[in-house]
């Protein structure tokens, strides 16, 4: 029996942290991006099945398998990315780490003992279009986050996420002050900063003009400086 | 015999305008810098917390822009938490008062003023600028940057005073002092001006700016400030009060080598009949700080100060919150409104500075001053509920209670610093203006919790019978010294009835 025993990765890093984790990257030859890729796809065995949904997916998409997923990369210069997932049939009790699988159109977890699957797991996972869940399993963010939701072979087919900022529903989707609602995953939203504003909640506005500030200001500093020393200290003993 | 007009300008060079607008300034950019700090107050509370949902609803992704910064769970302590940064301020800034005065006196003044500016402009930037940049947040190490800061900040206080004493003498100090101290607040309307129009940016911003501004104010104070007129070879301020002379040498447009000399000739002249009572070494020996606190004047106006200052504090820290508490007046409204106080204090520390050097006698003028202080604040405790009249009667509490603790910060402690008991050693002045502010700011930091602490138990009423307590606290500590001069002025008065 396997499970996603992996620690339940929050993209919570501080500032210094994400620095740090870059350099780490460049430094080790992008193996870790291409392991923890893999990590997702071999959650269990085999390939994924021609027949299945994520098969068909996958070769109509033309994307690469590798292990349980589909792999495409949108121009060469771009790295792979997983389009599809199918990770049905895999014995899975608990489902907690998919975020390598972040940007997948499809992902299938049919035909698994899944008791419950937390919300926060999709967290993130906006472009998700398709997603096939054990039937006991409602979708996440709750039906009214999908535009179609249905029972098709014994298995729960969460088909067309909704955008949730422009539903009017029994959340309050206002955003604070300065920022701008987006689509985040199935029943979640975004809050990113309007054009013009950036940095924490959305703060501060436009870039300041450090030469039109600080030329003047130095300029006039240097010019007083000299006209009083030269009126007034020029000429001082010391006491 | 009151000095005429001319005669009274006439006494001043190019030199003194300099100083004077030097010495301003150097204390309006400090003021301005304090102020920022409490106008950006809201956004750095903003970037310490995280941001509140209200209910169950989920909290705002992304996390890194809504949720990471959990120095504080939410605003309100945050905002305790800025408080107490404030009383840490201050008596930071008192210790620092009694000692930099001491050093003022000793290290050459123009070092110690730039050392204050430029050495808390570092420190601000490095408490609003660089924390920020890096994403430092940590209580520790931000208390411990303030302590750093009142430290640094005290240094510039009695040294501008000991400057401003230095050059002006004490025939029209009260006047010019009172003219001069109203410095803090104009840089209280610069360090408001500067933080609104540099907030959108971002506080870290702010405090660039207003940092960068006061360090190139401490490089410009640097190479032209003259700490004393024997600098450039003119004569020092007299100590006593008497009729003012006509210096010649401020008709002459332009200095040039042979003017000086001649000056110095003056100077000389002028000089030989005021240290023939004194050795020479002795002039520059600097006075101790036990010897300062025990000069005449120093103590009584010292605790009069703490007194009045801890009342005037009181009113700038807590006014625009009484008034939308009490009045239920909106915060911008209130700010705006509690702008009086400080016009009225420009005002009051002036005209009465004027009075003062007129009379020859400050302590009558104080006296009277603050006995129409405690009239005023019973008036005010009970002002209704009308934004003009209010203005009106916190105007006059301003001229009252503003006016008398300008004089005592600026003109009186300059007088105490250069008094006739000082012949022997002349290097009193930062010392003393340390130990008057110094004491004063123990006095406004106390009255920080005393006020909050009251007003919560007691409320508002009592908060004002307080004050009123306090300023009658400050009458009964220069009573003593008002006996003295009503005295002199009586035993004048007869010896001059005799004459005739």
């Amino acid at each position: 029996m396997t499970s996603i025993d992996k620690k339940k990765m929050i993209a919570v890093y501080s500032w210094k942290e994400s620095v740090a984790l870059i350099l780490l990257f460049n430094i080790s030859f992008n193996a870790s991006d291409r392991l923890s890729g893999l990590q997702v796809c071999s959650l269990c065995g085999g390939k994924v099945p021609n027949g299945t949904a994520a098969g068909r997916f996958c070769s109509q998409s033309a994307g690469r398998i590798d292990g349980r997923c589909c792999l495409r990369n949108d121009s060469t210069s771009d790295p792979e990315r997983i389009i599809g997932l199918d990770l049905s049939n895999c014995s899975l009790t608990r489902v907690e780490n998919l975020q390598d699988a972040s940007e997948a159109l499809m992902i299938d977890l049919s035909l698994n003992p899944i008791v419950n699957i937390s919300d926060d797991v999709f967290q993130g996972f906006f472009d998700l279009k398709c997603l096939i869940l054990p039937k006991d399993i409602v979708c996440p963010g709750g039906n009214s986050s999908w535009q179609k939701v249905e029972i098709q072979k014994g298995n729960r087919l969460c088909e067309g996420q909704k955008n949730m900022c422009n539903q009017t529903g029994q959340m309050s989707l206002n955003c604070p002050e300065n920022s701008l609602c987006a689509p985040y995953g199935p029943g979640f939203y975004e809050c990113s900063c309007a054009e013009n504003y950036h940095g924490y909640k959305c703060l501060r506005e436009g870039t300041f003009p450090v030469l039109q500030v600080f030329g003047p200001l130095a300029l006039s500093a240097v010019v007083i400086t000299f006209l009083l020393w030269v009126t007034q200290r020029r000429k001082a003993k010391s006491l | 015999m009151p000095p005429s007009c001319c005669g009274y300008l006439s006494q001043f060079t190019h030199h003194h305008l300099v100083v004077f607008l030097l010495t301003f300034f150097s204390y309006v950019l400090l003021h301005a810098s304090r102020k920022t700090f409490s106008n950006v107050k809201v956004s750095i509370s903003a970037q310490w917390t995280p941001s509140v949902q209200n209910d169950s609803a989920p909290p705002f992704s992304p996390g890194e822009t809504w949720q990471d910064n959990r120095l504080f769970a939410d605003e309100e302590e945050a905002t305790l938490f800025l408080g107490a940064l404030d009383s840490i301020f201050l008596f930071s800034y008192a210790v620092g008062l009694y000692l930099s005065g001491v050093i003022g006196d000793r290290v050459n003044l123009r070092y110690v003023l730039c050392f204050g500016l430029c050495g808390s402009a570092v420190v601000e930037f490095l408490f609003g600028t660089l924390t920020e940049w890096l994403h430092i947040y940590n209580i520790y190490l931000y208390c411990g940057l303030w302590v750093l800061n009142g430290l640094l900040q005290s240094a510039v206080w009695p040294c501008v005073v000991a400057v401003m004493g230095n050059w002006f003498g004490k025939a029209g100090r009260g006047f010019v002092f009172g003219l001069w101290s109203a410095c803090a607040s104009v840089g209280n309307i610069l360090g408001a001006f500067l933080a609104s129009s540099v907030l959108k940016y971002g506080y870290e911003y702010a405090f660039l700016v207003t940092s960068v501004v006061q360090f190139a104010g401490g490089v410009v104070v640097f190479f032209g400030l003259l700490t004393s007129p024997k600098e450039v070879g003119l004569r020092e301020s007299e100590t006593g009060l008497g009729p003012v002379e006509t210096d010649s040498d401020s008709h002459r447009p332009l200095m040039s080598d042979e003017e000086e000399e001649e000056e110095e000739e003056e100077v000389e002249v002028h000089a030989k009949p005021c240290q023939s009572v004194q050795q020479p070494d002795e002039s520059q020996r600097a006075i101790s700080f036990f010897q300062a606190f025990c000069l005449p004047g120093v103590l009584p106006y010292s605790l009069a100060y703490a007194c009045l200052k801890l009342v005037n504090y009181s009113f700038f820290f807590w006014l625009p919150f009484y008034l939308s508490n009490n009045y239920g007046w909106k915060e911008a409204e209130a700010d705006r409104l509690s702008v009086w106080y400080d016009v009225g204090g420009i005002i009051g520390g002036t005209v009465q500075g004027l009075i003062s050097d007129f009379m020859g006698k400050r302590a009558p003028v104080l006296a009277f001053s603050l006995a129409m202080a405690m009239g005023a604040l019973v008036g005010y405790s009970r002002s209704p509920n009308d934004q003009v009249i209010n203005a009106v009667i916190l105007a006059a509490t301003g001229f009252f209670i503003g006016g008398p603790s300008n004089m005592i910060s600026s003109a009186i402690s300059a007088d105490l610093g250069r008094q006739d008991a000082l012949r022997g050693s002349q290097e009193a002045l930062a010392t003393v203006t340390g130990i008057v502010d110094g004491t004063g700011s123990i006095g406004a930091a106390a009255g920080q919790y005393l006020v909050s602490l009251i007003e919560s138990k007691l409320g508002w009423m009592s908060v004002f019978y307080f004050f009123i307590a306090m300023t009658g606290g400050s009458i009964l500590f220069i009573t003593p010294l008002l006996w003295r001069e009503l005295q002199a002025m009586w035993r004048d008065r007869r010896a001059l009835r005799r004459q005739l």
